[in-house]
């Protein structure tokens, strides 16, 4: 049985120099953070209004493992709809599947269904 | 053209078609249109290595489920972001800290995760201390059962058992949450259950160990010690306290059915 291992990268060898110990690129984490913290690069830091914050370094830090849940959840979840479908390849449907059926992950629909790709015309 | 939807839509095509379906990609690339793609997503390597380690050997992925699930994660940070940014603005900080992340993550729903995050962010905390030599005063702060415990985590998961008990358990008990933290809530609750806050201010005042101590932590570490070719078991937080009394061979692993519940 497969089981998660979930410090693999950081106990078993593969502690990378471009990601650290952390499954995910810490950099890469920021950038996206800092796009939605609406910063739009270079931008004057405006007190108190909506200008661009700076990202604390354990900010991203604490993104990498939450990404790693995240992505974990968000595939078993996915690959449940593969099995109820008889199939053996997950798809974007069933990623989608996923997604409708669990309230959490609300914030995603916009997304997979934009990744849908049926030739049908989409429903407004 | 949806079928045609790739992440470089964002970068221009995004208008195109399927009225709001392409809102959040389209907002992205509003938001910095020079975004290069390489820049949106996270590495797609990692994401799959990801995936697999939750699937079944035999489970095949294909290319549009993994680029979903990756434009899905750019989403879910997007999301969290926004909404801790909106607590900074609101207390007119300047600098969204992790705290914030995880005060966001609790309030949109994500609530499981905190716990687990705090304590690798605790550890972060640790080894990064260690690892610059400014640690020594926090650790010192923390109490005596894992003080020694930094100097290399690996060499940690190595050592004699005897020593490694307790010099490396809390890694494993994080091993242990964070996989618990992810699944809903168990059919029992976990020994360390208990209603875990926001994560604890940086320095010194951390001291939750003996909340999250004891059986679990030893069982999963145990666990980690004696079935290393099963790769750590990520579910120790069900399992039964029995490795915990040094009968490592009889631990019971639980893990957790990779596609268990919906």
């Amino acid at each position: 049985m497969r089981q998660a291992r979930p410090y693999s990268a950081m106990f078993a060898g593969g502690v990378s120099a471009r990601t650290g110990p952390h499954a995910l690129p810490l950099a890469r984490i920021k950038k996206i953070m800092k796009r939605s913290a609406g910063d739009s690069s270079g931008s004057v830091i405006v007190d108190g209004g909506g200008g661009a914050r700076m990202i604390s370094g354990e900010a991203p830090v604490v993104f990498s493992k939450a990404c790693e849940l995240f992505i974990a959840e968000l595939t078993r979840r996915a690959w449940a709809a593969t099995l109820d479908g008889k199939r053996r390849t997950m798809h974007k449907e069933d990623v989608a599947a996923a997604v409708q059926n669990t309230d959490l992950f609300d914030f995603l629909v916009d997304v997979v269904m934009a990744d849908l790709g049926h030739d049908d015309d989409h429903m407004d | 053209m949806e079928a045609g939807y790739h992440p470089c839509a964002a970068n221009g095509a995004a208008a195109d078609g399927n009225g709001g379906a392409q809102q959040a990609a389209a907002a992205a690339a509003a938001a910095a249109p020079a975004i290069r793609e390489q820049d949106r997503l996270m590495p797609i390597a990692n994401v799959i290595r990801i995936m697999r380690r939750v699937l079944p050997a035999h489970a095949k992925i294909s290319d549009d489920a993994k680029e979903t699930i990756q434009e899905c994660v750019s989403e879910y940070i997007s999301f969290i972001t926004g909404e801790a940014n909106e607590r900074c603005q609101r207390e007119q900080r300047k600098t969204i800290t992790a705290e914030d992340v995880l005060w966001a993550m609790s309030r949109l729903g994500f609530d499981d995760y905190v716990e687990p995050l705090s304590i690798y962010l605790h550890r972060y905390r640790e080894f990064e201390g260690e690892s610059r030599g400014v640690g020594v005063g926090v650790s010192a702060a923390r109490g005596d059962h894992h003080h020694h415990h930094h100097h290399g985590h690996v060499g940690g998961m190595l050592k004699s058992r005897a020593q490694g008990s307790m010099v490396t358990h809390h890694d494993m008990q994080m091993h242990a949450a964070m996989y618990g933290g992810v699944v809903p809530p168990p059919p029992h609750p976990p020994p360390h259950h208990h209603a875990f806050q926001l994560m604890p201010p940086p320095h010194g005042q951390y001291a939750p160990y003996d909340m999250y101590g004891g059986d679990h932590g030893m069982a999963a570490y145990y666990g980690g010690m004696y079935a290393p070719g099963s790769g750590g078991n990520g579910d120790g937080s069900g399992s039964s306290g029995s490795g915990g009394a040094g009968t490592p061979q009889t631990v019971n692993f639980e893990h957790q059915h990779p596609f268990g519940y919906k």
